[in-house]
């Protein structure tokens, strides 16, 4: 036990940083949330309650249902595409060939890059007048003429989910590719004299091998997609008429646009409460098969 | 025999199909904003579209380091991300090693316990807090403090990732060296720490990309344009009336280099660190 003291010592820097810079702010900001707590007002700052949190639930000018149905539409639908289209990279690079890992490189390359920068240069791939998008798609004979990606409330929100979808591929796209060459080649060989197709064999042997890389790689990016509002930052900043609004675009506005912490601090509450709710939720489901 | 050639070939076809498909998605939006970068301002909005310029041009390029001051900004990133990067790895390999071989078993799951739970919370949760503390210190648009908070940002998980890192070396090493007449310091270093250096550049990797990357805390602590990172740089060519996109295109491209490279050389050891120690994307 004389060695845990130094292991203690050890490990306490990493600590003090946490401490320091992540809980004790978190507190603060919990604080925060529960009060009248605005820049333009600092002499001004005491405790209203529940009072941030009704005004963001009634606000007149936003929606707060559309608000939380948008961050569901957004997080669900690049869920499932980034996980659908990772895996399928996953199983076409399953199979060693020459120059592979170069390959790999071109294709999981967006995962290394600035989220915000990718929202940049998605809103100029779909520029309505000068969009490249727009552009092929009208070359190609498949529209006649200029779809406003952004500028449509209709479509907007499926154009910042195909952003995401496009940066998010890699990240399940390098997971399960490892996960998939962890599978033993003889369960595949066993399936074979049984007589398994190849769709039979996706099913029972190659899913259920790899489900609890699945079950944890999906349960942290939906956390992560939540709490990642830097592209729609970026391309709409939750326009046009609040179409692309999610929680996180909400907060980034409240305290950039309006500078009321107060609110800003609510709605971060918000978010930690149903990621939390979620964890919880999703782990019970899942029964912990996602812990190591 | 015939048709189940026929099936092969038609398998191998349709692979190839699949993964030009990705391969020209991946990289093709890039593309096109290196295409925008060198185009001279009439071809930038010309229509019909021009897909290569006649005459490229370094002239964006030049404007964006000359009169946007891009250099001064690059330079701030660069010195953030390389030092919260490094002490972050410093740290996280002391409390990942800690971590792992910890005896006291409640303790070591309370810590743990502490770790994972840092990474639920939003950055923004924190950012207000931390900048009314701050600003009162008089520390705002100060590079060194953005540089403390980004290692704070960082290092729960990469204490995460060394600790799962150190788990697989096993504990009779040290005590072999110990036998040998290491003393603890000795035997992590001479034996420990080398067999753990994939991990350790795998941890360097992470710091770094997430740091670079980071917009909304750079928002919020650096306020002075000689300050800014590169993201808030970004962020501040859009604020101004209307985006002149070559240089946006321009900026864009010299802000992904740095990540590109470092992924570029460490992929083998992100892809190692993301599947072996990786608790987030």
């Amino acid at each position: 036990m004389k060695t845990d003291k130094w292991y203690l010592l050890m490990i306490l820097p990493a600590l003090a940083f946490i401490c320091f810079f992540i809980f004790y702010p978190l507190l603060q900001g919990g604080v925060m949330a529960f009060q009248n707590y605005s820049l333009f007002n600092l002499k001004d700052i005491h405790f209203i309650g529940l009072e941030n949190f009704k005004t963001i639930i009634n606000s007149k000018s936003v929606n707060f249902w559309q608000i939380m149905f948008n961050t569901l539409k957004w997080t669900v639908l690049s869920l499932i595409l980034q996980f659908l289209l990772g895996f399928l990279l996953a199983m076409m690079l399953r199979k060693p060939f020459k120059g592979r890992s170069l390959y790999c490189g071109f294709v999981f390359y967006p995962w290394a890059l600035c989220g915000f920068a990718i929202g940049l240069i998605w809103s100029w791939l779909f520029n309505g007048q000068f969009g490249v998008i727009n552009d092929l798609l009208m070359k190609i004979g498949i529209i006649k003429e200029n779809i406003g990606w952004l500028s449509n409330p209709k479509i907007a929100m499926y154009s910042v989910v195909i952003s995401n979808v496009w940066y998010g591929i890699p990240y399940f796209g390098i997971m399960l590719l490892a996960a998939l060459q962890s599978v033993p080649n003889d369960l595949y060989e066993a399936a074979k004299l049984d007589g398994a197709n190849g769709i039979q064999q996706l099913f029972h042997v190659t899913i259920p091998y790899i489900k609890p890389t699945i079950i944890s790689t999906v349960l942290l990016r939906s956390m992560w997609i939540v709490n990642f509002p830097d592209l729609i930052y970026a391309m709409t900043n939750g326009g046009p008429v609040n179409s692309t609004h999610i929680l996180g675009t909400m907060m980034i506005n409240k305290v950039y646009k309006e500078f009321d912490y107060g609110q800003g601090s609510a709605y971060g509450v918000i978010i930690m409460v149903l990621l939390l709710t979620y964890a919880v939720i999703y782990l019970r489901v899942t029964k912990g098969k996602g812990e190591d | 025999m015939n048709s189940r050639k026929i099936k092969q070939f038609l398998g191998t076809l349709v692979r190839i199909l699949i993964l030009t498909c990705f391969f020209l998605s991946a990289t093709l939006p890039l593309f096109w904003i290196f295409v925008t970068s060198i185009k001279n301002g009439t071809e930038l909005y010309a229509i019909p579209l021009v897909y290569w310029p006649k005459e490229p041009t370094i002239a964006a390029y030049q404007r964006l380091f000359s009169y946007s001051n891009f250099g001064q900004y690059f330079k701030n990133s660069l010195f953030v991300t390389l030092t919260s990067s490094v002490v972050a790895m410093v740290l996280s390999v002391m409390g990942g090693f800690a971590l792992s071989r910890f005896r006291h078993k409640k303790m070591k799951g309370i810590l743990e316990l502490l770790m994972y739970f840092t990474q639920t919370i939003p950055s923004f949760m924190i950012m207000l807090p931390l900048f009314m503390f701050f600003s009162k210190l008089k520390l705002v648009d100060n590079l060194p403090i953005l540089a403390v908070i980004y290692v704070a940002t960082v290092i729960a998980f990469s204490t995460l990732m060394s600790r799962s890192f150190f788990d697989r070396i096993p504990v009779d090493l040290e005590e072999a060296a110990k036998i040998d007449g290491c003393n603890m310091a000795q035997s992590i270093i001479h034996v420990v720490l080398p067999l753990t250096l994939p991990g350790i550049a795998a941890i360097f990797c992470f710091a770094f990309v997430n740091i670079w990357n980071e917009l909304f805390l750079a928002v919020m602590m650096i306020n002075k344009a000689a300050k800014y990172t590169v993201p808030v740089a970004l962020n501040s060519f859009i604020s101004k009336a209307g985006v002149s996109w070559d240089l946006m295109s321009a900026g864009i491209v010299v802000s992904l280099l740095p990540t590109m490279i470092v992924f570029g050389i460490g992929q083998k050891y992100i892809v190692a660190g993301l599947t072996e120690g990786g608790v987030k994307g």
